[in-house]
């Protein structure tokens, strides 16, 4: 799918933070359509606090994010946050990706039901569909909740640290299901990580943020790495990580 | 040796009973279902805060009346703070650098603690403020038994008809705003939702009773597990069995109204907890 030169949402002079005060400085940002981008940073950088103004949850302190009229955007939080007393099977929760506004007060018809089976099946998870979610493995529960986004047939997914407490394998299995997603759908795609490999081998776009050093740079995964603020973070490490795709 | 009254006997004078049975059933069903949502936004105390609450707006009318020459109704006052209380409920907790749970805690002592300032000088009243507050439960009068019916008629309606949304609230509410949700209209509802149950039962029930039919019912219903709907249901069932039986039990064994409804209900949870240690797949099996 050509999507090249489709802006998906952009950021000008985006100032986060709280209580008025900025925590890094203004981002400027065009994330393409159906492109994947990487949000980089340390612990407590201010990767999640980008993340929650670009959706709207925490007030920006200045600036604007725009997004084409009309564009869905769907949200996979940290799964350690999702509340394991809620009585819901996976088929629940992928369900729930369905909803959008009001249209929980309309009854869920079968045209529902098709878009929550399919979704199971295209993240090959349909034998998980009625088993608690709170009983799933870490793998499992990323696809269901990657599942709950095709529900949606969002424009923009943006995930929050969806490797996170993952073994290899699962990693691997949920990296690829989300190049599936940019790749069948065309959706785009932002993850916070933490994982440089993640983003030397799977984005188009990283953004790194760093909160103690008040630096901010965006562009591709090369030149992110080479910029001297993310040297200084990280040393070469990324650059290695970089070569090792080039090989 | 004391005879104990008869089913037999209960049913002769089923004229007399019915209204508090019916009464306490309404409220036990509707309570059990919006408990579920309580439990799982941990806010158990929220009946409490909202009981007394409700104390200081009834305190308040008769302050009004005495001292003021204002013709307040109380009920008027008890439903006006509890909306108030309400309110207060739907701030966001984490802008406040607060937790919910804490917010509740201030609503209880601030409500409590007025309560009885305010009582202090209208102690003529005091008996009237704990009849009209905390009820008998024994007789139930015909104005508070439809109010309770209409009222728990249209927030059961009401939550059936939200139930989706309220799912997606309660387990990922930061997806549901995304998703472009009402979140604080549903959190607006569902507050205001238990707020208002909880002032009218509790003024035609007791405030024991009511507290018991808003936790108790649901802590059985989500050890049992299963889907959301399941859980609903069976603590509205369990709610309603409470309201019920627990009346039954309380003529039959001469026992306190309020305090018979609330063992009736802690009696359930103590099966569910059995229940589920016995037989660990029970949600699995029981939801589907």
């Amino acid at each position: 799918m050509n999507t090249a030169g489709h802006k998906s949402l952009s950021t000008r002079e985006l100032v986060v933070g709280y209580d008025g005060n900025g925590i890094l400085p203004p981002i400027d940002l065009t994330i393409e359509r159906g492109s994947i981008w990487v949000v980089l940073g340390r612990n407590g950088a201010g990767k999640t606090s980008w993340m929650r103004t670009v959706l709207g949850l925490l007030p920006a302190v200045s600036g604007q994010v725009t997004k084409a009229p009309g564009t869905r955007l769907a949200y996979v939080p940290q799964r350690q946050v999702l509340d394991p007393i809620v009585p819901v099977r996976a088929a629940d929760v992928v369900a729930m990706g369905a909803e959008h506004g009001l249209s929980f007060l309309k009854p869920f018809g079968k045209v529902l039901r098709e878009k929550v089976t399919s979704a199971l099946a295209e993240m090959g998870i349909d034998d998980l569909s009625n088993k608690p979610f709170r009983d799933l493995s870490e793998g499992q529960k990323q696809k269901v909740l990657l599942a709950r986004c095709i529900a949606g047939g969002p424009d923009i997914v943006f995930l929050d640290e969806p490797m996170a407490t993952m073994d290899i394998v699962a990693e691997r299995e949920v990296l690829g299901l989300i190049q599936d997603l940019r790749q069948r759908r065309g959706t785009t795609v932002v993850i916070v990580a933490h994982h440089l490999q993640v983003a030397a081998n799977l984005a188009d776009g990283v953004l790194f943020v760093d909160k103690d050093a008040q630096t901010v740079c965006a562009g591709t995964p090369r030149e992110v790495f080479e910029h001297s603020s993310f040297r200084h973070r990280y040393g070469d490490l990324a650059m290695g990580l970089f070569k090792d795709m080039q090989q | 040796m004391i005879e104990q009254p008869t089913l037999g006997e209960l049913w002769a004078s089923r004229d007399l009973f019915r209204d508090p049975i019916l009464a306490a059933t309404a409220a036990g069903t509707i309570l059990g279902w919006l408990g579920v949502y309580v439990v799982l936004r941990r806010m158990v105390f929220v009946a409490a805060a909202v009981s007394q609450a409700a104390a200081l707006g009834v305190a308040l009318a008769f302050y009004a009346q005495i001292h003021l020459a204002t013709d307040v109704s109380p009920v008027l006052g008890a439903v006006s703070l509890t909306f108030l209380v309400s309110l207060l409920f739907m701030l966001d907790p984490l802008r406040l650098r607060i937790t919910r749970e804490s917010i509740l805690g201030l609503a209880f002592v601030f409500a409590g603690g007025s309560a009885v300032a305010i009582g202090d000088r209208i102690s003529q009243e005091a008996h009237e403020i704990g009849s009209i507050l905390f009820g008998t439960a024994v007789l139930v009068r015909t104005f508070d038994l439809w109010l309770i019916l209409i009222l728990a008629s249209l927030l059961l309606i009401g939550h059936i008809w939200t139930t989706r949304g309220m799912l997606l609230s309660s387990f990922d509410p930061d997806a549901a705003r995304v998703q472009g949700l009402p979140i604080r209209l549903l959190d607006a509802f569902l507050f205001l939702s238990v707020g208002a149950m909880v002032a009218v039962a509790t003024r035609a029930l007791g405030a024991l009773p009511v507290f018991a039919f808003t936790v108790l019912p649901a802590m059985a219903a989500l050890a049992i597990g299963g889907r959301l709907w399941f859980v609903l249901i069976l603590s509205a069932c369990l709610g309603a069995l409470s309201g019920g039986l627990g009346y039954v039990l309380a003529f039959m064994r001469d026992l306190p109204v309020g305090a018979s409804q609330t063992i009736v209900a802690a009696c359930w949870v103590g099966a569910a907890l059995l229940v589920r240690l016995l037989i660990p797949r029970v949600g699995g099996l029981l939801g589907r």
